[in-house]
């Protein structure tokens, strides 16, 4: 019961710190932190419709964010989540543009099925690389995001450009109306259909199958399991290759959803968000939901910030990087204190 | 003779940024923590430079605010990782998401847009005296004595053996003495200094200007460096020197090939060397596990 209360307790305390440390700092810049907080809250989640556009934001991190979990869970810090968003998205967009024309009952799964593919291939290679030659995964993941924001610009302006676009920000032509499955507000119940589906499978994965347990133990204690005649290999692979297909399926929704279209480095802060959300949640599925919310919530409300606060939208950013800092202390409730003391003083 | 300048020139001038990062990256690898806060640190030393310039007229007070600045963050990265015992990787993460966000969140105070800022003068340069290489600054000049210091310090003084003690055998280090702890928190405030060095040399070393997000990757690029190089000074440094001139070959291959393959596409051309690099690492190292 005390680690349940604390695994519920502990995310809350380290974002309550980071906020109040991040108020300071926005004090000392010459804002007003109070009304700075008022007007997230009111931005995110009590102001009218705006629980709504939280949750347009909230539904494609809640994906991306339990592969994240999935990877994360069995020990690999896949964090190149943004770079699977993206090639899920490329690839979606090609799909869908092969497509212009076929009957949309067709066209929108298929196109699905090919971002969850894209992301899943963009994952593949550094989850071979790692389990083949040892390669660190951190690395190539990062790189990874690099490199597909690279491909990203040059699919918008290039194979994939909107001819009539007005050259500021390269994109690809709007989808045709019926290939979207949802309106530019990004909730319809197609997309919280395939958010509840993408939970419940990712629960059952992770609690009711040998998949979820064995990488449950991978990434706690390899040693065991090989003793227990686990496959690191394919577990190390296979929790790749989801993580990566939920990326692309985040982008796909994404593409058929609310955005239409895919621009160049459009969603920048989307991978580091999700890792964020599944970082806070633990990996707990239930709780990536929350944690989905919150964070989809603070992102629709530094769309409002310039406006309501005069606050930069960066100010936002600033706060999710003292989480990220933040939220993987290990301060329990015994140790906390002792830890800020000289080595000399504990006892 | 003057192409080959030219392309010395361009290396260098790509290159140092990110062999002063990979320097950080080593001493901080050699105690025993991956330091994934290197880009954050250089966009924080880039924007203060520049900033700096900007506001006091002085190159030296623009530097010795950047230095300050890196130092203090790599001493919250410190405090968060050692004391608070967070994970090294998220926790560098984190600073680099606190360098990127909290530079455009002061460039936005302070300035009132996102618009890059443009200093009316940057490093001072090495002079007259160097023929073509008079328009590279000060910082290329003492790249490789702080290369040659850095290996000295790592590989020929107490310093550095108990630092490595600190790294690999902790234990070992305590027993003579030396606090791991401390000897970590010394690591981390001199890769501050040089990720000050690394980010000043980038946005006022040739260019003088700072723009949102204008490290992109090159600090990961650095750390990329550090595992190619086995954590050694000298090869961390001749790492970074090969994905600069890897990337500077392909700003080389815009001009001849630019009509076949996109800009885009060759701009991707040092990601993929670091991918190598650290697969090459990765292969060597397994050959060597029991």
């Amino acid at each position: 019961m005390i680690g349940r209360l604390e695994a519920v307790l502990r995310p809350l305390a380290f974002i309550l710190l980071a906020t109040v440390l991040c108020g300071i700092v926005f004090e000392f810049a010459g804002y007003s932190a109070l009304t700075m907080f008022d007007s997230i809250v009111q931005g995110a989640f009590l102001g009218r419709g705006a629980l709504e556009k939280s949750l347009r934001w909230a539904l494609p991190l809640f994906i991306t964010a339990v592969g994240v979990g999935i990877s994360f869970r069995c020990g690999f810090f896949n964090i190149g989540a943004q770079g699977q968003f993206y090639m899920g998205a490329v690839s979606a967009a090609f799909a869908a543009d092969l497509m212009t024309g076929a009957p949309a009952a067709l066209a929108v799964p298929l196109s699905i099925l090919a971002g969850m593919a894209g992301g899943a291939l963009w994952a593949l290679w550094p989850g071979y690389l790692r389990l083949r030659s040892g390669t660190d995964e951190v690395i190539t993941t990062l790189m990874g995001n690099f490199i597909a924001a690279l491909i990203l610009v040059y699919v918008t302006s290039g194979p994939l450009k909107d001819p009539s676009g007005s050259g500021q920000q390269a994109s690809t032509k709007m989808l045709p109306p019926e290939f979207r499955i949802s309106g530019s507000d990004g909730v319809s119940p197609a997309i919280v259909a395939i958010a509840a589906v993408v939970g419940v499978t990712g629960w059952l994965l992770v609690n009711r199958t040998a998949f979820g347990t064995l990488a449950s133990l991978a990434g706690r204690n390899p040693t065991m399991l090989r003793f227990q005649g686990g496959k690191i290999w394919r577990l190390g692979l296979m929790s790749f290759l989801v993580s990566g297909a939920l990326a692309g399926l985040a982008a796909s929704v994404e593409l058929h959803g609310p955005s239409g279209r895919i621009a160049s480095g459009f969603l920048p802060g989307h991978g580091f968000t999700a890792i964020l959300v599944a970082l806070v949640a633990s990996y707990a599925v239930a709780a990536t939901a929350l944690a989905a919310l919150f964070f989809g919530g603070l992102f629709s409300a530094a769309i409002f910030l310039p406006i309501l606060a005069g606050l930069p939208a960066s100010a936002i950013e600033l706060f999710n990087a003292v989480i990220a800092l933040l939220i993987t202390a290990n301060i329990g409730m015994r140790t906390g204190i002792r830890r800020f003391l000289p080595r000399r003083w504990r006892v | 003779m003057s192409e080959v300048h030219e392309f010395a020139v361009a290396i260098l001038r790509s290159g140092t940024p990110l062999i002063y990062a990979a320097l950080a990256g080593v001493i901080v690898q050699r105690s025993g923590i991956w330091h994934l806060g290197l880009e954050g640190l250089m966009i924080m030393g880039a924007c203060a430079t520049v900033v700096g310039i900007v506001l006091s007229g002085s190159f030296y007070v623009a530097i010795l605010l950047a230095i300050s600045i890196c130092v203090a963050a790599s001493i919250l990265q410190w405090f968060v990782i050692e004391r608070l015992r967070a994970n090294q990787i998220i926790a560098g993460l984190g600073i680099t998401g606190i360098g990127i966000g909290g530079t455009a969140f002061a460039v936005e105070t302070i300035f009132g847009s996102l618009a890059a800022i443009a200093a009316p003068f940057g490093v001072p340069r090495i002079g007259a005296a160097f023929g073509p290489y008079s328009g590279l600054s000060i910082f290329v000049l003492m790249m490789p004595f702080a290369v040659f210091a850095m290996w000295a310090v790592l590989s020929r003084s107490r310093f550095g053996l108990r630092l490595a003690a600190a790294g690999e055998h902790p234990f070992a280090a305590r027993s003579v003495g030396a606090d791991p702890s401390i000897m970590r928190l010394v690591a981390f405030c001199v890769a501050g200094v040089l990720c000050a060095i690394a980010g000043a040399e980038l946005a006022a070393g040739s260019l003088q200007i700072f723009a949102q997000n204008m490290v992109a990757g090159r600090g990961f690029m650095g750390f990329a460096a550090v595992i190619f190089g086995a954590g050694h000074a000298v090869g961390s440094a001749l790492a970074a020197t090969f994905f600069s001139l890897v990337g500077v070959v392909g700003i080389r291959m815009q001009i001849h090939f630019g009509a076949f393959v996109s800009h885009d596409l060759l701009l991707c051309l040092p990601y993929l060397a670091t991918v190598f690099g650290v697969w090459i690492t990765g292969r060597a190292r397994n050959q060597f596990k029991p």
